[in-house]
């Protein structure tokens, strides 16, 4: 099974930016905290990036809450 | 005694006093200063050569080539130091010392051959706002045109005209100069991240950078493609002609000719990377703007 052409993955929703606004951090700070540059924080937010394992668990862990609750696959979109 | 095994003893007494005397006594282990006095080490039996044989310029013999003084003696410089000077940098414990000089990405990166921007300097340029009117998308896509014609126009002079144009050394020189201008105006657009180490890069940028270099690769592979076919159809048409024996093909071709084909391919070879990346970018801001 091969895998599916870019523009049919799923896409990946999710709330760093509203959980981000509400703990106070600025993107260039979350992005010190969790060893990316601040650019990548607004690719993720804006959905254009989809961050690793490790990484959506770094924001995870900086932003206090379950990777579950920032990110999941963006379903309605993808129909 | 030949010339030659005269120009050799002057060499190799240079070389001794440096390395006996003037550079454990007098420079010790600051190795960027031994870099530089090596220059001028280098440049003293080339001035004895010079005095010795600019007037009356006798060919010297080196391995069944007859070459000037300058070139002899150069290359017979290099040819007698090199072991000298690496093993001078073993015995001393400099060999580390002296590598970090050249080495842009940290040591043991698996981009150690290949970067060509410390992570020092991408870290500074990702967060440079100096270069941000070339980041536009009207600059990027401007880039990529001029860029791309700067190469082409040049070569296609080199290729075509340039014997017939009396100032081809100087055009070819604007040439070769507008290469290195393009080639740092699209590293400062991209932010050196095409040409950094992965020790620079985060894992989105690292993601960008491979990508930009698969597509890059791609787009060399189709110049070298169409390179060598033209190489190809040029010998099939050879072949159709009548004085053609079927199996000699004469190619001639002059020096701005070779120019020509070399800065064609080191340009792109330099640019690619670069470029491929500005043209994903371009791509994601016309899906942005969607």
């Amino acid at each position: 099974m091969g895998r599916k052409p870019k523009s049919e993955e799923e896409r990946v929703a999710n709330r760093v930016e509203d959980l981000r606004t509400r703990t106070n951090l600025s993107r260039q700070e979350l992005a010190e905290q969790v060893g990316v540059h601040y650019q990548t924080i607004g690719y993720i937010e804006r959905g254009e990036y989809s961050p690793s394992l490790v990484l959506a668990l770094r924001i995870a862990s900086v932003l206090g809450v379950s990777v579950e609750e920032i990110f999941w696959l963006d379903e309605e979109n993808n129909e | 005694m030949s010339n030659e095994l005269l120009v050799i003893f002057y060499i190799l007494a240079t070389l001794a006093i440096a390395y006996l005397w003037f550079y454990p006594k007098v420079i010790g282990s600051n190795i960027k200063l031994m870099v530089w006095m090596d220059v001028v080490v280098t440049g003293i039996p080339l001035a004895i050569s010079a005095v010795l044989f600019w007037q009356s310029d006798p060919a010297f013999r080196l391995f069944s080539f007859d070459l000037n003084w300058f070139f002899f003696t150069i290359i017979a410089m290099f040819l007698i130091e090199i072991p000298i000077f690496l093993l001078y940098l073993k015995a001393r414990g400099l060999w580390d010392n002296y590598w970090a000089i050249y080495r842009v990405a940290p040591k043991g990166s698996p981009d150690a051959a290949w970067a060509s921007a410390s992570v020092k300097s991408v870290e500074k340029q990702l967060n440079d706002t100096k270069w941000d009117g070339l980041r536009t998308t009207t600059a990027k896509r401007t880039l990529i045109v001029a860029s791309n014609l700067s190469i082409l126009l040049g070569t296609a002079f080199l290729l075509t005209s340039a014997t017939r144009e009396p100032g081809w050394a100087a055009l070819s020189l604007i040439h070769i100069l507008l290469i290195f201008v393009f080639w740092f105006l699209l590293r400062q657009s991209v932010r050196l991240v095409a040409d950094a180490p992965q020790e620079a890069l985060d894992e989105m940028l690292l993601k960008f950078r491979d990508r930009s270099y698969l597509t890059a690769y791609r787009w060399l592979s189709l110049i070298v493609i169409l390179f060598v076919s033209a190489l190809m159809g040029y010998s099939v048409f050879s072949d159709l002609q009548q004085m053609s024996d079927g199996f000699n093909y004469t190619i001639s071709y002059n020096w701005p000719q070779v120019q020509a084909v070399f800065w064609l391919l080191f340009a792109y070879a330099l640019m690619l990377p670069s470029m491929a990346m500005l043209s994903q970018d371009l791509k994601k801001e016309r899906r942005r703007s969607k």
